[in-house]
């Protein structure tokens, strides 16, 4: 047995409703590659993410975050390489029987026919995780976390974009996952309610040892709360570490990505400018 | 070669979607809610127009039926006509028809847009598996509705032809002779054996369209192909379908 | 709405559906369901022929009910009518089974009886007449023809059993015929009896040829002729020497006997007689559509006319020749 296989003994993940414990879970991504048609969008993946640990995703936009989290979700198969969560293919479904799993898509992805408190009811009923009392009793809690609260009878159609990301999140909350999966969690929203995004998915790892996988843009969270990041450009992961390493880097194209500057003698600012009148 | 590829692919989807749909059939009693709520959708808000349509496809066979058995003296046989044709075909098919664009259009839409907008993705990364909560209830509801609607565009259908029969001056047969001529040909065997036709071409309905709305790729633009495809694959296999089961039925 | 409301329609839906599954299984399998509020007459016939359940019935050829039920009474068949009770149907009213089309639409036939009678109580029976039916009538004609096809023979016999016969006595002929008149007289208002009855016959053709006393009269008519056919040949042989006498024809007979043209004629209509009395015998199409339609009623008045005028002109041109008219007229 591997290493990370020890470790993943000895750190529990605490159900943060019901306070039962469970292993923690690893992931473990190797060689993965992807093409659609003939467009590669991922192209020989590796990294480990250890049981407990926030790993954080960066990248520029299209360079193939989410489809690297839906890899990891199971909801794509790689054209080669492996994905293995908890040492199991994510595609099978007793994998998902095994390890509860969660995934905070880019746009929500909210059942539109049902009611905020149904999207959210849906998980523990369909699982029998307690009575109609138990499940409203957290069903209620996770929109509070979340500050959702008041619209708990709404409809998904009847929200914003920010609060949908926020039932979003309360949905995956709910679920009590070992491995939750954001898609830029914070993009639609205040910085406020982006720090208490941060403080949710630290309080989830330091309190409940959750898995968490980050894709985000949002440098503050990257750069504090996880354990390490990769950067993720074409398709190819150019560099992972901490934060601290990171910081350090004097890797151009990651410097740019951290530090954008605008320069307003770049070319493409060039075409901005209004042609003069003749 | 690509055509014929798709077409058995799309045959071994709706198969495999089938046996995964039945794979759950124990957990329909709790599922009671959505299987009500797909009845109400499937056989409630379909009568109105099932009942508009049968009966005025009752009027119009009558109609036909006395224009061309007037010559040879026939028109007594005008009830044995309607009664026959929309029992064994003409209800189950025009039902099976309306169905497929009212309800199975509205099947593919929704769950193409669920599939589009990712809401498919979340069920399975929750693990409660599509075809469990959005394919059997609706297989289910079909089933049990069907027989209703079939009932119903019968007997209005039925009436339809005697009202055209009693009342349109160039047929103008009593209803009396009009419904004893109904009931001696047609048989409660011939109204059965529409129900099972009905039976057939409902569940074929209703499972192409669940399979090609969860088999939607790309965005929201490809509900509307979805949608068109469903209904058009849906009306060719309810037509080639009558054939093989009315043969089997026979 | 509320899911309460909702399941509650789906299972009232679904209980609707229930019952009208039920509904048709009962009317389907002999149920009462459609059943109107009537009033019945029982019509007894030997045979019921093509009638069923729905046919019409008719008081007078308007539409007063249909056919409820057909059944066997002891040894004979019974149809239920549902009558309209607003119609009174007569207490010697007669009900026959009529046909309506040529293929099998049967309906009663109700006649107004006469006018003072009380009529029918619910559930009486009414007084029957059974009519001849297409089969029967088909068979009479092919008898009927048959028999015209034998006394045709006599007469062609009559004809050509004389060719050698010469002319000039033209005067003892007439005298032979003026001797016979009496004779000649009685068949042509046989004759003319039986085209009278033809033209008085209310019914169709078929009740008219089929009618046992016609029918007799008729074969009465035909034996006559027979007769008279018979003794014409006597004569034509009695006169034989007289008629070696005579080269060419003069006159009426005379013509029409000795006349090459004529002589043609005459075989002409013989042949015409013949494909008439094969298809006669034959008993098929145009004859069977003359039995049954009324429109060929009509037509064949207009020639029972013709023959009328036919048989006036008889004196000028000769029975024969009459036929040859007739038989062209009719086919
Ligand atoms: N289902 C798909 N079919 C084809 N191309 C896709 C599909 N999903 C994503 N892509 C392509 O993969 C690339 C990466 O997409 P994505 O992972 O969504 O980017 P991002 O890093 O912004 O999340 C994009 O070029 C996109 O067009
Ligand atoms: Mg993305």
């Amino acid at each position: 047995m591997s290493a990370e296989t020890t470790e993943a003994n000895c750190s529990k993940t605490r159900n943060p409703f019901t306070g039962v414990e469970a292993d923690a879970v690893s992931v473990r991504v190797d060689g993965l590659s992807k093409k659609f048609g003939d467009l590669a969008v991922l192209r020989n993946i590796s990294f480990d993410v250890k049981p407990g640990e926030i790993f954080v995703i960066m990248g520029p936009s299209g360079s193939g975050k989410s489809v690297l989290l839906r890899h990891i979700a199971g909801l794509e198969a790689p054209t080669s390489g492996t994905v293995a969560v908890d040492g199991l293919d994510p595609t099978l479904e007793e994998t998902r029987d095994r390890v509860r799993l969660a995934l905070v898509f880019q746009e929500g992805a909210l059942f539109n026919s049902l009611s905020v408190y149904d999207n959210l009811a849906l998980y523990p009923r369909e699982h029998r995780s307690g009575n109609e009392m138990a499940i409203s009793e957290r069903v209620m809690h996770a929109l509070k976390i979340l500050s959702v609260e008041k619209s708990a009878n709404q409809f998904p159609s009847e929200l914003s974009g920010g609060m949908k990301k926020r039932v979003s999140i309360a949905r995956a909350l709910v679920m009590e996952p070992q491995l939750l999966l954001y898609d830029e969690p914070t993009s639609e929203l205040d910085p406020v309610m982006g720090a208490t995004i941060s403080e949710i998915i630290a309080t989830l790892k330091n309190e409940y040892s959750v898995t968490s996988i980050v894709v985000t843009h949002d440098r503050d969270l990257a750069l504090t709360i996880s354990n390490r990041v990769g950067i993720l450009m074409a398709g190819k992961l150019i560099s992972l570490g901490t934060p601290g390493e990171l910081r350090k880097s004097q890797e151009p194209r990651i410097v740019d990505f951290l530090n954008p500057k605008i320069d307003i003698e770049h070319p493409r600012f060039k075409q901005l400018e209004t042609p003069e009148n003749p | 070669m690509k055509q014929i590829n798709a077409v058995l692919e799309g045959a071994g989807s709706m198969v495999m979607l089938l046996l995964r749909a039945g794979s759950y059939a124990g957990s329909l009693p709790r599922q009671w809610a959505r299987f009500v709520e797909q009845c109400y959708l499937i056989g409630y808000t379909t009568l109105p127009i099932v009942t508009i349509l049968s009966f005025f496809i009752g009027t119009v066979l009558a109609l036909e039926a006395g224009y061309s058995m007037e010559g040879f003296g026939a028109k007594e046989f005008i009830g044995s006509l309607v009664g026959l044709s929309m029992a064994r075909e003409l209800g189950p098919m025009m039902t099976s028809v309306l169905l497929a664009g009212r309800v199975g259009s509205a099947i593919t839409a929704e769950l193409a847009s669920m599939k589009v907008y990712h809401e498919v993705d979340a069920l399975t990364t929750m693990n409660i598996p599509p075809a469990k909560i959005l394919v059997l209830p609706r297989l289910a509801a079909v089933l049990v509705m069907m027989p209703v609607l079939i009932v119903f565009a019968n007997i209005v259908g039925w009436f339809g032809g005697s009202v055209v029969a009693r009342y349109v001056s160039s047929v103008g047969i009593s209803s009396e002779s009009y419904f004893a001529a109904l009931r001696h040909y047609t048989k409660f065997k011939d109204v059965m054996n529409g129900m099972a036709k009905a039976e057939v071409f409902g569940f074929v309905v209703v499972l192409v369209c669940c399979n090609i709305g969860l088999n939607t790729r790309g965005g929201p633009r490809e509900i509307g192909a979805a949608v068109t495809r469903a209904v058009v694959t849906s009306l060719i296999l309810i037509l080639i379908l009558d054939y093989f089961v009315t043969k089997l039925l026979m | 709405m509320n899911s309460t409301q909702q399941t509650a329609r789906v299972g009232l839906f679904f209980l609707l559906g229930i019952a009208l599954v039920w509904v048709t299984f009962e009317t389907l399998s002999d149920g009462k369901i459609f059943e109107p509020r009537s009033h019945t007459l029982i019509a007894g016939f030997d045979d019921l022929r093509q009638l069923k359940t729905g046919d019409e019935v008719r008081l007078a050829g308007v539409r007063v009910g249909s056919v409820q039920k057909t059944r066997l009474a002891g040894r004979h068949a019974e149809a239920v009518l549902e009558i309209d009770p607003k119609v009174p149907i007569a207490g010697d009213a007669t009900a026959t089974i009529a046909m309506s089309g040529l293929i099998g639409g049967n309906y009663v036939a109700i006649d107004m009886g006469t006018p003072g009678a009380p009529a029918l109580a619910d559930g009486a029976e009414i007084k029957t007449l059974t009519t001849p039916d297409l089969n029967t009538l088909m068979s009479d004609i092919g008898g009927l023809g048959k028999q015209l096809q034998e006394s045709l023979g006599t007469f062609s016999a009559a004809i050509n059993g004389d060719p050698k016969t010469g002319g000039g006595i033209i005067q003892k002929l007439e005298k032979i015929l003026a001797d016979n008149t009496a004779r000649l007289n009685a068949t042509m208002t046989n004759l003319q009896e039986i085209t009278d009855k033809i033209n008085r016959g209310d019914g169709t053709l078929g009740k008219l040829v089929n009618d046992p006393k016609l029918h007799d009269e008729l074969l009465a008519t035909v034996d006559e002729i027979k007769a008279t056919a018979t003794q014409a040949k006597e004569f034509v042989a009695n006169a034989q020497s007289v008629m070696d006498q005579v080269k060419s024809g003069q006159g009426a007979l005379g013509t029409l006997v000795y006349d090459p043209k004529a002589a043609a004629d005459i075989k002409a209509s013989i042949a015409d007689l013949r494909s008439v009395s094969d298809k006669l015998a034959k008993g098929e199409g145009t004859l069977g559509k003359l039995i049954n339609d009324d429109g060929l009623y009509d037509s064949a008045q207009v020639t029972i006319k013709k023959v009328d005028r036919t048989l006036d002109g008889l004196n000028d041109s000769g029975p024969i020749t009459a036929v040859g008219i007739v038989a062209n007229a009719l086919f």
